[in-house]
């Protein structure tokens, strides 16, 4: 009876079912917050969807124009809910399409920050001496750097000069390029916790080679601080893309949240749901991955695990 | 004392990499072209051959490009920032702009820090209550908006309805004045754009601060603190907000360049002829010698900075001393 206790062999097997990936779920699905953020980012990724495959109506329409239904007011007419610019531009149809233009630079953007993120983390982490040590000076530099104004910088010059057809993947390429580096600060910590850990040492032993050791055992055990930090960061690169189509840096002609802010601006004096109701769109956007960033948080930190 | 000073050196050292790196990238990219008179011809519509002649002189053409680097960077290190492309030399305008920068995120940062602290203890030692719910959602709402939207919005509700504050500019350029004088005029310039940006801020800290401390007050020291007997005041401000805030001290300083990042979008909402603003005036009609003292201003005022922190840092935490 005592030793059943002691041992119980269905549990153990039955945990091993449970896999970390089911029991993080568990945890988060009680976290309401967390739902609600993850609720907010499928509603974005399914009007970026239907905006991109499904809308009848063309991204940056100016028919209004024509039809006499520029500069309506919001709640009035039900073809255009959120009200329409002076210039005829529906502002509920350029929320639909800007969700798609938003959705693909924050995470196309925290996908390219994260490779490079990891891959300078890792080695940086792993390799002691100078390689290490000089990664590390790299990243600390990034970190430090004032990284709007170079995004900035950048955006200006290569929408002029090299990349005039590229339209938003330059600004996904740019905002990539300039933030991996705290993924790489934390992806270095994770690795100087986790290579003296038994199974690395064990791993080694067996004659496992340096990068199977690096990239097959040890990123991976890495992986819940990279997707939290994932999570915040497409919030942070949202709102740097609005920020670089509001002052005009962006590809004018592709649809995003930021661009109709900037016309927002311009008619700030005799429509002000032109910035209004695309601002809620960001907002909601941005606070769904900060809260799915937050959620995830909990429901994959170990200390917290019961 | 020892410590401190080799603390402080390694840290000074530390900035002279960064600001190397920052006039190469600047260098690069405002010659990305390769040539860096032909991208400013494309923002000029008067173009005469002494217009050109000056161009090239001013960008020293003729040299190669690591020549054109150290000349560019030598005239820089001896003030010679320029000559803007529109108007006057970029050395004398540049200090009248950095101040107006200055004069909003200084209040701004002071003040966010100085409300966030206090507001990010009071929540976290009431965890989970309707004052700590109400605190970190507003908290959560204030990260996740742009700086700039919130501008807009305090214009339209303060400025445009209500007529109580000016929307753009630092100062009126000509009477009437807000308020009857000059100080009160620029004080009515700067509240929208000092609250909104307040507000912002004071997210981020009121939710880094209350995090820590929820995280300092179930330490063993505080338990400690509790069962000597000293009051509920000193235990939470003395001991574990002591520990809570250094951390918070490092990622302010880390992250100054991104404080700064909101200037721009900011600025540019409000007209606010700061750094911020004018680079994106500069960038716009490529005023390139504005460009690049710009980005450089910038990145020695978050160089300076983050030294400033790291003696913060170091009188706050002791162990960065010793080791």
């Amino acid at each position: 009876m005592q030793e059943e206790v002691l041992l119980p062999k269905h549990e153990a097997g039955s945990q091993r079912g449970a896999g970390q990936w089911a029991v993080a779920w568990r945890r988060f699905k009680r976290n309401r917050s967390g739902l609600a953020g993850l609720a907010m980012v499928g509603f974005f990724a399914v009007l970026a969807i239907y905006g991109l495959f499904l809308d009848p109506v063309p991204a940056r329409s100016f028919a209004c124009l024509y039809q006499g239904c520029s500069n309506l007011p919001p709640f009035t007419n039900w073809a255009h809910p959120l009200g329409t610019e002076t210039s005829g531009i529906d502002v509920w149809q350029e929320i639909i399409h800007g969700s798609a233009g938003d959705l693909y630079v924050g995470i196309g953007a925290t996908a390219i920050a994260i490779a490079l993120g990891v891959l300078v983390g890792a080695v940086a982490g792993y390799r002691g001496g100078v390689a290490g040590a000089l990664l590390l000076g790299v990243t600390q530099i990034f970190f430090t750097l004032p990284v709007l104004i170079f995004i900035l910088l950048f955006a200006r010059i290569g929408t002029l000069l090299v990349a005039q057809g590229l339209g938003l993947t330059l600004i996904v390429a740019i905002l990539g390029l300039f933030g991996w580096s705290g993924i790489a600060f934390i992806v270095r910590g994770e690795i100087f916790r986790i290579r003296e850990l038994e199974y690395v040492q064990a791993s080694k032993s067996l004659g496992a080679s340096q990068s199977r050791i690096l990239f097959r055992h040890i990123v991976p055990n890495a992986l819940s601080p990279i997707i939290v930090v994932s999570s915040l960061l497409v919030a942070g690169n949202i709102l740097t893309e609005v920020v670089i189509s509001f002052l005009g840096f962006s590809d004018p002609s592709a649809s995003t949240w930021g661009l109709i802010l900037e016309e927002g601006l311009q008619y700030v004096r005799t429509s002000w749901w032109v910035s209004f109701f695309p601002g809620l769109a960001i907002i909601f956007c941005v606070l769904g991955f900060n809260l799915l960033g937050d959620g995830l948080s909990d429901a994959l930190n170990p200390r917290l695990r019961e | 004392m020892a410590g401190l000073l080799s603390y402080l050196l390694r840290r000074i050292l530390f900035a002279i990499p960064v600001f190397i790196t920052v006039s190469i990238i600047t260098f690069l990219a405002t010659n990305a072209s390769g040539n860096p008179v032909e991208l400013v011809l494309l923002g000029i519509h008067n173009r005469t051959p002494e217009t050109l002649a000056a161009l090239n002189a001013e960008f020293h053409m003729g040299e190669p490009i690591y020549t054109r680097y150290f000349l560019w960077l030598s005239d820089f290190m001896h003030g010679n920032l320029g000559q803007s492309l529109y108007s006057g030399t970029v050395a004398s305008k540049i200090l009248p702009w950095t101040a107006t920068t200055l004069e909003l995120q200084i209040p701004a940062l002071l003040l966010s820090f100085g409300i966030g602290v206090p507001l990010g203890v009071f929540s976290a030692k009431r965890q989970y209550s309707k004052s700590d719910v109400a605190v970190t959602t507003t908290a959560i709402f204030g990260i996740s908006m742009p700086t700039f939207w919130l501008g807009i919005m305090a214009i339209i509700i303060f400025s445009l309805n209500l007529h109580w504050l000016p929307s753009f500019g630092a100062i009126s350029a000509f009477p009437p004045y807000w308020w009857g004088s000059i100080p009160s005029d620029a004080l009515a310039h700067l509240i929208l754009p000092l609250s909104v940006l307040t507000l912002v801020s004071l997210a981020t800290y009121v939710r880094l601060i209350r995090a820590n401390m929820l995280d300092a007050l179930r330490q063993d020291y505080v338990l400690g603190a509790r069962a000597s007997g000293l009051s509920d005041f000193n235990v939470t401000y003395k001991h574990a907000l002591k520990n809570a805030i250094t951390p918070v001290v490092t990622i302010v300083g880390l992250s100054f360049g991104s404080l700064l990042a909101g200037a721009p979008a900011l600025e540019t909402t409000f007209s606010w002829p700061g750094l911020g603003y004018e680079f994106v005036v500069a960038a716009t009609s490529l005023d390139l010698p504005v460009v690049q003292a710009i980005t450089m201003i910038i990145t020695i005022m978050v160089l300076v900075a983050n030294i400033g922190l790291d003696l913060v840092y170091a009188l706050l935490d002791p162990r960065v001393r010793i080791s």
